[in-house]
């Protein structure tokens, strides 16, 4: 990387855009060869059924469904993860017992724990009920790692300073874990995505992408197909973004600055 | 005699580190601990501040006193401010019922007598490597004590920053006087801060003398006659006989 050493940002917005161009470029090519918009449809003919779903109210309903799903999902994951994570890294009896259930949930194919859940739960619950069985044990395993973060030398100062338990909690141990926390929510975000379109493709809730991408593929309207898993990947993406502006503006406060003002030593 | 350390034993394992180490001290002076690295000087200060129990000996006069610590490297919060990481280190005191107020006072007058008001909105890896162990030592006599206890406070710096560090420490040290124990492997910490020095020898530790230096720290200056006896002295305690032997 010593192309930009000189403080001259890479550009990185310009080579998305190039890559963007040369996906598009690509699936183009191969659609014009293939020739059938019944197996890849052309960016275009995708294009064209996103501007026709974006005209109905179906589409819109579709995409609150999946939002509230997704949310509920994420917000669950992260409560349960959240508080069975710190108990686990502050208790090695506590981790003990629930590392059974984390390695038998982690192993599980998502597919078998979606068919699962239509035997347990009504349609609509189904995606967020595979979302959270899936996203939990991310959570978990960062809010554990979180909890042993902090650095043990400035554990030990707080303690011979008497620095009362809350405040070495808000102070240090949660400033400490927070990188480890937010990286394993914004995975767990991106995964409650998939696994909710997935289960909603195989549960066919009301008001859902995954239903109305299965419907488009039972009435063989590939186009849009490519159109609901685009509408998915764009909304993936964007609340991923949206997250990602969120901690680093919560996170910008316990960070240590790069700069160094007072660089000349000692006055 | 407020304090003295009896005949105090550590292993770990079959690592004996210190063996048989007493001496005493009095209220309000400085006491340094001189000793090779890899004694267990660290050790015997973690015994004193009660991190870890000793394998036998006793500690008379240090129940019920309250400690603080100036560790080897600052020990210093990233994401906290100059200001803030005094602050975090005096929080038991809100607790103690002492108003937030005089908390405050404390912080501003311990930050201007180690010179860093200039700098209390700065977080530590904007300050030099100089001005946070300065940090440190503010922070450490901020934190209000009977006994402090300071590892190797004054290593690892350059000689003007271990000189600044030094003045820095005797003008904090004057404001309240508490009884301090230092630690270090250097001669001149103790030639220049300490009323008395205890030496330690080579691992398994044990005091191989003690020396008491009867003069005012403002006197005590590089190349002064009267300190160069008490060198001589420390650098025989410390095993140096030869002392006119070349390389």
């Amino acid at each position: 990387m010593p192309r930009y050493n000189n403080g001259i940002k890479p550009p990185s917005l310009l080579w998305r855009l190039i890559g963007v161009i040369a996906f598009v470029a690509m699936w183009q090519l191969t659609a014009s060869l293939v020739k059938s918009s019944l197996i890849l449809p052309s960016p275009w003919e995708a294009g064209a059924a996103l501007l026709h779903l974006l005209r109905r109210a179906v589409f819109w309903t579709s995409v609150g469904g999946t939002i509230l799903r997704v949310l509920e999902a994420f917000v669950i994951s992260l409560c349960l993860g959240l508080a069975s994570g710190s108990l686990s890294g502050f208790y090695p009896e506590v981790k003990a017992f629930m590392s059974p259930f984390i390695t038998g949930i982690r192993a599980t194919p998502v597919l078998a724990l979606i068919l699962l859940a239509m035997f347990w739960f009504p349609s609509t619950q189904v995606p967020v009920f595979s979302a959270v069985l899936m996203a939990f044990p991310v959570i978990y395993t960062s809010a554990e790692t979180g909890v042993h973060a902090a650095d043990q030398k400035l554990v030990q100062m707080s303690e011979l300073f008497h620095v009362p338990t809350s405040t070495i909690f808000w102070r240090l141990r949660l400033p400490s874990a927070l990188p480890y926390l937010f990286s394993g929510a914004k995975n767990a975000l991106g995964l409650s995505w998939k696994v909710v379109v997935a289960g909603e493709v195989l549960a066919q809730p009301r008001m859902a992408l995954g239903t109305g991408m299965q419907d488009a593929r039972l009435t063989l309207e590939t186009p849009t197909v490519f159109a609901w898993a685009i509408t998915t990947i764009l909304l993936c993406g964007l609340t991923e973004y949206f997250f990602g502006l969120l901690t680093t503006k919560f996170s910008s406060q316990f960070q240590q600055p790069q700069e160094t003002p007072y660089e000349r030593g000692e006055q | 005699m407020s304090a003295a350390v009896k005949n105090l034993q550590k292993s770990f394992g079959s690592l004996h580190v210190l063996n048989d180490i007493s001496f005493d001290l009095e209220d309000s002076s400085i006491v340094a601990i001189l000793g090779p690295s890899g004694c267990g000087k660290t050790t015997l200060l973690n015994i004193l501040s009660g991190i870890m129990p000793a394998d036998a000996g006793s500690l008379a006069g240090f129940e019920g006193k309250r400690f603080s610590y100036c560790f080897q490297e600052p020990r210093l919060l990233g994401w906290l401010s100059a200001e803030d990481n005094l602050r975090f280190a005096l929080s038991s005191l809100l607790q103690s019922n002492t108003n937030a107020i005089t908390i405050e006072r404390r912080i501003e007058r311990f930050l201007r007598e180690s010179g860093l008001f200039e700098f209390k909105e700065y977080k530590p890896n904007q300050l030099s490597g100089g001005m946070q162990k300065r940090l440190a030592l503010a922070r450490a006599f901020a934190f209000p004590s009977d006994i402090l206890l300071l590892d190797e406070a004054f290593s690892s710096v350059d000689l003007r920053q271990k000189i600044d560090l030094m003045r820095a420490f005797l003008r904090l040290w004057t404001d309240e006087k508490p009884t301090v124990i230092i630690v270090s492997h250097d001669i001149h910490d103790a030639l220049f801060l300490a009323d008395q020095v205890v030496v330690l020898s080579q691992r398994p530790a044990r005091v191989e003398g003690r020396l008491y230096i009867d003069l005012p720290h403002e006197t005590r200056t590089f190349a002064s006659a009267e300190l160069s006896k008490y060198e001589i002295t420390l650098y025989r305690l410390l095993g140096f006989d030869n002392l006119d032997s070349s390389f």
